[in-house]
C-alpha cells in the first residue's frame, strides 16, 4: 500500500552516488582518517526511550549503539566515512516514535534508525522507515509480532521473542516440575501471543493448562491474582507480565516467597530492569540472551571495554539491552562495508540470511538473520535467580542453552509477509 | 462462598490502602479546595527520599554515615520513615507559596499548576535518583509472609492496611480533637469567618498543604515495598485518589474512607471472578455512583463546583 | 482580566487580521518550515492540533466546561478512519465522515450524561469517560489491536469531482490538512462571534442568569461538547492519515491533560487564537528542546508553573496587555 516514491530523498540519494563512488575510498580506511573530508558522514538514528516506562532501559540500549559507533569511527568509520548519530527521545510513546521517525529521516538525514524496547514504538518507527526506505534496526523489542505480521522489508529484529522463550522453557519445566500450568496473561497483544505460544507448546509436550488469569496491563496490586493462584494450586506459573506491571509482581511475589513453590516461569528479564535489586526479587526460571559472566572468550574484554567507555554509568556491567543495542549497530555498520555501499536495498540484502559465528557475537551457537522474517535466530539462555553470586552484580544463574533452531519461532513465517524490494523506495544513505 | 473470603479480606487490605493513598489528596482538596495534581509526585519524591535515608545516599562516606549504616535496618526505616515525609511535606510548602497567586481564581488554575509541578517533580527525581527501579530495603519483622487457612499472606501487606488505619484516625483526630483542626476546618468553610476571628489565613494554608503533602509522602514510603520505586510511580497514584474522592464526596473524610474501601473490594473481588476487568471496576464504581448521588456518597456543596 | 467577553457584539466579518495572518501561516508553511530548522511533518501535526485545539476552546473557554478527558474523541476520530478504510472502503471522504460521526455520537453520549455537571464534577466525570474509551481501545485488541494501535492505514487519494490528488507526499498532505483546518477555522470563529458564541460565555459568567433569560443551559452545554468533540474526531481522522496508524496512547489522561496545558498557555480563556499559539509553542518547544536536552519536559514545566502564577491568561493574555489602549482598557479584540 505504501507508494514508492520519496522524490527529494531519492534526489539527494542519487547525487551523492553519482558524485562520490564510495567503495573507491576503501583502501584508506585503515589509515584512521576519513577517506575524504568531503564525504559525508554516515548518520544514524538512535531511536531510544529517554522518558516513560522504558526510560531505563532505553538508555542501556543507547550506550550499546553509541559503543559500536565509537569503535567503528576508531578504525577509521565505514566506507571511510565517519559515522556520525542523533538522538531524540521517543518517550516510550508510539504516536512520539513516529514524528521522531519522520524527524530524523526527513531532517537530519538518517539513513538508518536503531533502537527499540517497546513494540508499540517499535512498531510506529518500523511503519515510517518503510515509508521512506530506511533501515530500522529493532535492538530489544521482543514481542511476537515484530517479526510475525508487523515485519517489514526494512526492519530487523534482534532480541529473543516471547515464542523464543516460551519453546526454551515449556518442556524443560514439564519435565522438572509437573504439567499443570497456570497461566499469568498481561491482557494486551504481547502477553496474548505469548500466551497462546505457550498454550501450543504445552498441547505438544502434553502439559494442560488449568486457568487463565488475564490482569489488565496498569496492575499494580496482584494479590487477587495470587491467591487464584493459590487456591487452584498448579505445579507451573507460566507468567507473561511485562513493564512496570511485572516490576510490581515481582515485589509481591518476593514478599510471598511464593517464588519458588508453585514453579514459576518468567518471559525475558531485561538485565536493566533487575540490575541493583536485591536477588529474592527474581524468582522462577527466565530467559535472556546473553549474560555478562558467560564462560566464552571474549566476553570478560567485552565487559571492560564497557567500563572504560562508560565510567559514570550506575550500571557497573552490560547485560542483554546494551548487547542487542550493541551487536545490532555493529552487524549494520559491518553489513553496510560488506555490501561496499550505502545502497539500503543492497544492505538489507547484505543483512538477509547472514550468519554470524558464536566467537563474534559471545554466545554458544552461531546466529543467522532469518531472510524470510527477519528475526536474528540466535542462542537462548535460561536463568534463575543466583543464590551463590560470586560478586555484588552476578544475579543469574544459568541453566541451560538452547540452539536457535530449537527455539525457533515456528509461527512467525506463516504471519510475516515483507514487502517486495520493488515495493521499498531506494536510496543511498 | 469459602473461596471468596480471602478475596473479600484481600479486598479490605487494598481498600485500606487506597484510603492511605487518597488521605493528603482529600485534605487539601477538602480544605481548600485546591485540586493537587502533584499529589502523585509528592508521594514518589516521600518514597524517594526514604530510600536515600536508609541509604545514607548524601553523607555515606563520613564518620557519621558509617555509624548511621551499621545501624540496623529497622531503627534506619523508623528514621526514614518520618524524614521522607517531612521532606516531601517541605516541598509541599513551597509548592504552596507558588499556588498562592491563583487563589480567588477559578479552581482550574490551582489544578494547571499542580500538573505543572507534577512534570517538574517527576523530572527532577530522575535526574536526582536516575530513572532505574529501586528497592526500598524494610525491617526483616513486617517483611516475609505468613499462613491463614491454607493460603499464603503478605505480612507486609497487613503492617501497611494497619499502618493506615493509625493514619486515617490520626489525622480524624488532629481534625476533630484538636484546635488547629477546628480552625482549619472552619477554613474550609468560611475562610471569611476565621480571618474575622484573627487567624492568618496564609500561614493556616501552607500548614494545610504541608501536611497534606507530607501525608502524601507517607503513602509513598508504605507502598513503595508493594509497588516497586521508579520515577513515574506517582500515574498510579493520582487516579485512584481522585476516583476515590468524587466517589466519596468532594469535602467528606468517612465518604473517602468508604469509598476507598468499596474501590478495594470492587478491584479484589473483579480480581478473582473476573480479573480482566479488575482495573475498569474502579470506572464503573464511579459511573454508578455519581449516576445516583451526583455529589458523591457523602459531598457537600462546594465550590468547586463552580 | 481581560476575557472572552471583550468580544464585541457582532462578530461581523471573519477578515481581521489574526485572521488573515493566520490564514496566510497556515497557507505558505511548507515555503518556509524546512529554511527556519523545522520539517513538513512536524507542519502537518501542528496543523491537526490547531484544529483540536480551536475545536476544544469552544467548550473549555468560551462555555467554561473543563474537559480533561478530550484526547478520547480524537482517539475515536483516528480508529473510525482506519477501521473504514480496512473494513468498508478505501476512501478519504468516507474515512473522514466516519471519523467524525463515530466522534460525534461518544461526544452526544457523553455530553449527555456530563451535561447538567458543574465545576470539578463535570471535569472529573470527563476523566472517567476518557478512561472508559482509553482503557476499551487497549481492552479490544481485536478491533483496535490493543496496545500495538492499528497499523498500516492508508493515505487515500484526494478526489475532487474529475481530479485526483496523491497524498503520500508529506507536503501535498499538508495542503490538504491545511485546506481543512482553515476552513474549520473560519465555521468556528464565525459560531463563536454568533450570538452562539455570546450565550456560551453568558453560561460561563453565570449559569444561573443564563437560564433565568430564558437559554435551555443544557442543551447549549450538549450542543457544544458534541461539537467539540466532532471536530476532535475530524483531527483525529486527519491524524491517522498523518501517522497511518492509531494508538491507543492519545487517548491517555496525560494526553488529554496536555492539550489542555496548550490551550491555557496560548491564552484560550481570553482569545479565540489563544489555543494557536499554544500549539505552535508546545510543538516547537518540544522538537527544538527535545533535540537539545532530555530535560525538556522540566523547562517546559517550570515554564507552565511560572505563567499560570503570574500570567494565567497565557500568551494571548501577554499580547493583549501590550496592546492595551493608554487609558488601561483593552482593545476589542475582534477588531484590532
Amino acid at each position: 500500500m505504501f507508494k514508492s516514491k520519496i522524490s527529494r530523498r531519492r534526489l539527494l540519494g542519487s547525487a551523492v552516488a553519482a558524485g562520490g563512488a564510495t567503495a573507491f575510498f576503501g583502501p584508506w580506511k585503515h589509515n584512521r582518517v576519513y577517506a575524504a573530508s568531503t564525504d559525508k558522514p554516515i548518520r544514524i538514528g538512535l531511536t531510544a526511550d529517554a522518558s516513560g516506562q522504558y526510560a531505563n532501559s532505553g538508555a542501556s540500549d543507547r550506550r550499546g549503539m553509541i559503543m559500536a559507533i565509537d569503535e567503528a569511527n576508531a578504525k577509521g568509520g565505514v566506507l571511510g566515512r565517519k559515522v556520525e548519530y542523533f538522538h531524540i527521545d521517543t518517550e516510550t510513546t508510539p504516536a512520539t516514535g513516529s514524528r521522531v521517525a519522520e524527524r530524523m529521516i526527513t531532517r537530519e538525514d538518517c539513513g538508518f534508525l536503531v533502537g527499540a524496547l517497546s513494540s508499540g514504538v517499535a512498531n510506529a518507527i518500523g511503519q515510517v522507515a518503510q515509508k521512506y526506505g530506511v533501515l530500522y534496526m529493532n535492538s530489544n523489542s521482543s514481542s511476537p509480532t515484530e517479526s510475525g505480521e508487523n515485519c517489514h522489508r526494512v526492519k530487523f529484529v534482534w532480541d529473543g521473542n516471547g515464542a523464543n522463550f516460551a519453546k526454551a522453557a515449556i518442556k524443560n519445566a514439564i519435565d522438572s516440575f509437573g504439567s499443570k500450568f497456570m497461566l499469568l496473561t498481561n491482557d494486551y497483544v504481547w502477553g496474548h501471543d505469548t500466551a497462546a505460544a505457550t498454550r501450543k507448546l504445552l498441547t505438544e509436550y502434553g502439559g494442560t493448562v488449568v486457568d487463565e488469569i488475564l490482569v489488565p496491563q496498569g496492575t499494580r496490586d496482584f494479590s487477587a491474582a495470587l491467591l487464584t493462584i493459590q487456591q487452584a494450586n498448579p505445579d507451573v506459573v507460566a507468567a507473561a507480565v511485562g513493564g512496570d506491571d511485572q516490576k510490581a509482581m515481582r515485589q509481591q511475589v518476593a514478599q510471598l516467597g511464593m517464588g519458588s513453590k508453585p514453579a514459576w516461569i518468567n518471559n525475558q528479564q531485561d538485565w536493566p530492569d533487575v540490575y541493583g535489586l536485591p536477588v529474592d526479587n527474581l524468582f522462577g526460571v527466565f530467559g535472556t540472551t546473553w549474560y555478562y559472566r558467560l564462560d566464552l572468550p571474549g566476553v570478560a574484554e567485552f565487559v571492560q571495554r564497557y567500563q572504560a567507555a562508560f565510567p559514570e554509568t550506575a550500571m557497573r556491567v552490560p547485560g542483554n539491552v546494551f548487547y542487542n543495542g550493541y551487536m545490532c549497530t555493529r552487524e549494520l555498520l559491518a553489513a553496510v562495508e560488506r555490501a561496499g555501499t550505502t545502497n539500503n536495498i543492497a544492505v538489507i540484502k547484505a543483512l538477509e540470511g547472514h550468519v554470524m559465528p558464536a566467537k563474534d557475537r559471545m554466545q554458544h551457537f552461531d546466529a543467522m538473520i532469518d531472510p524470510v522474517t527477519h528475526q536474528v535466530q540466535q542462542t537462548i539462555y535460561l536463568a534463575t535467580a543466583n543464590t551463590a553470586p560470586a560478586e555484588k552484580d552476578d544475579l543469574f544463574s544459568i541453566l541451560t542453552q538452547s540452539t536457535p533452531e530449537a527455539v525457533k519461532d515456528t509461527a512467525a513465517p506463516g504471519a510475516c509477509k515483507l514487502e517486495s524490494y520493488e515495493a521499498t523506495p531506494t536510496f543511498d544513505a | 462462598m469459602l473461596a471468596l473470603l480471602p478475596h473479600i479480606v484481600n479486598g479490605l487490605t487494598l481498600g485500606l490502602l487506597f484510603a492511605l493513598i487518597a488521605l493528603g489528596f482529600m485534605l487539601i482538596v477538602g480544605v481548600m479546595e485546591v485540586i493537587n495534581l502533584a499529589h502523585g509526585s509528592l508521594f514518589t519524591l516521600g518514597a524517594y527520599l526514604a530510600l536515600s535515608t536508609i541509604g545514607a545516599d548524601w553523607f555515606a562516606g563520613t564518620g557519621f554515615g558509617s555509624w548511621w549504616l551499621g545501624l540496623p535496618v529497622a531503627a534506619r526505616y523508623v528514621v526514614a520513615l518520618a524524614l521522607g515525609p517531612l521532606l516531601a511535606g517541605a516541598a509541599g510548602l513551597l509548592l504552596e507559596l507558588c499556588l498562592r497567586p491563583t487563589y480567588g481564581k477559578a479552581p482550574l488554575y490551582g489544578l494547571l499548576l499542580t500538573f505543572g509541578a507534577a512534570l517538574v517533580i517527576e523530572e527532577v527525581i530522575r535526574l536526582v535518583w536516575g530513572t532505574g527501579e529501586q528497592h526500598l530495603p524494610i525491617p526483616a519483622g513486617i517483611d516475609g509472609a505468613f499462613l491463614l487457612g491454607g493460603l499464603i499472606f503478605s505480612t507486609y501487606k497487613f503492617f501497611a492496611a494497619g499502618f493506615s488505619i493509625v493514619a486515617i484516625l490520626g489525622v480524624w483526630l488532629f481534625l476533630e480533637r484538636t484546635p488547629y483542626g477546628a480552625i482549619i476546618k472552619a477554613g474550609a468553610h468560611d475562610s471569611e469567618m476565621v480571618r474575622a476571628l484573627g487567624y492568618d489565613l496564609s500561614k493556616l494554608r501552607l500548614l494545610v498543604f504541608g501536611f497534606g503533602a507530607a501525608l502524601a509522602g507517607l503513602a509513598g514510603v508504605i507502598m513503595a515495598p508493594i509497588w516497586g520505586l521508579r520515577p513515574h510511580l506517582g500515574i498510579d497514584v493520582v487516579i485512584p485518589a481522585f476516583l476515590i474522592i468524587v466517589i466519596g464526596g468532594v469535602g467528606s473524610f468517612w465518604g473517602a474512607v468508604i469509598a476507598a474501601i468499596l474501590v478495594g473490594l470492587a478491584v479484589g473481588v473483579t480480581g478473582a471472578y473476573a480479573p480482566a476487568w479488575s482495573l475498569l471496576s474502579m470506572y464503573v464504581l464511579l459511573v454508578l455512583v455519581l449516576g445516583f448521588r451526583s455529589r458523591g456518597l457523602l459531598g457537600r456543596k462546594s465550590a468547586l463546583e463552580n | 482580566m481581560i476575557t472572552l467577553s471583550d468580544i464585541p457584539r457582532r462578530g461581523g466579518s471573519p477578515f481581521t487580521w489574526p485572521m488573515g495572518l493566520f490564514l496566510a501561516g497556515l497557507a505558505t508553511a511548507p515555503l518556509w518550515l524546512a529554511p527556519i530548522g523545522l520539517y513538513q511533518y512536524l507542519g502537518v501535526e501542528i496543523a491537526i492540533w490547531i484544529l483540536f485545539a480551536l475545536g476544544f476552546n469552544l467548550l473549555f473557554g468560551y462555555i467554561g466546561l473543563h474537559s480533561f478527558g478530550h484526547g478520547a474523541y480524537l482517539g475515536i476520530g483516528a480508529y473510525a478512519f482506519g477501521l473504514f478504510q480496512k473494513n468498508v472502503d478505501v476512501s478519504l471522504w468516507g474515512g473522514l465522515g466516519a471519523a467524525v460521526l463515530a466522534a460525534t455520537l461518544a461526544g452526544a453520549l457523553v455530553g449527555a450524561c456530563l451535561s447538567h455537571r458543574r465545576g470539578i464534577y463535570f471535569a472529573l466525570m470527563s476523566i472517567g469517560f476518557g478512561q472508559l474509551f482509553w482503557f476499551s481501545a487497549i481492552k479490544l485488541r481485536h478491533i483496535t489491536g490493543g496496545e500495538d494501535g492499528l497499523l498500516g492505514i492508508p493515505r487515500p487519494d484526494l478526489v475532487i469531482g474529475g481530479w485526483r490528488f496523491d497524498l503520500n507526499d508529506n507536503a501535498a498532505f499538508y495542503w490538504f490538512v491545511a485546506a481543512i483546518t482553515g476552513l474549520v477555522t473560519l465555521v468556528l470563529w464565525r459560531l463563536a462571534n454568533a450570538p452562539f458564541g455570546r450565550v456560551l460565555q453568558a453560561i460561563r459568567q453565570n449559569e444561573t442568569r443564563a437560564s433565568f433569560v430564558g437559554y435551555d443551559v443544557w442543551r447549549y452545554k450538549w450542543a457544544t461538547f458534541t461539537l467539540s468533540a466532532a471536530v476532535a474526531g475530524l483531527a483525529g481522522g486527519l491524524f491517522a492519515m498523518a501517522q497511518q496508524s492509531a494508538y491507543p496512547d492519545v487517548m491517555s489522561l496525560h494526553q488529554s491533560g496536555l492539550i489542555v496545558m496548550m490551550v491555557l498557555v496560548g491564552g484560550g480563556l481570553v482569545s479565540f487564537w489563544g489555543p494557536v499559539l499554544g500549539v505552535l509553542l508546545y510543538f516547537i518547544a518540544r522538537d527544538v528542546l527535545g533535540g537539545l536536552t532530555e530535560t525538556w519536559l522540566l523547562w517546559y514545566g517550570l515554564m507552565f508553573v511560572v505563567m499560570v502564577m503570574v500570567r494565567p491568561e497565557g500568551v494571548a493574555g501577554l499580547l493583549q496587555g501590550l496592546r492595551r489602549r493608554p487609558d488601561g482598557r483593552p482593545a476589542p479584540l475582534g477588531k484590532a
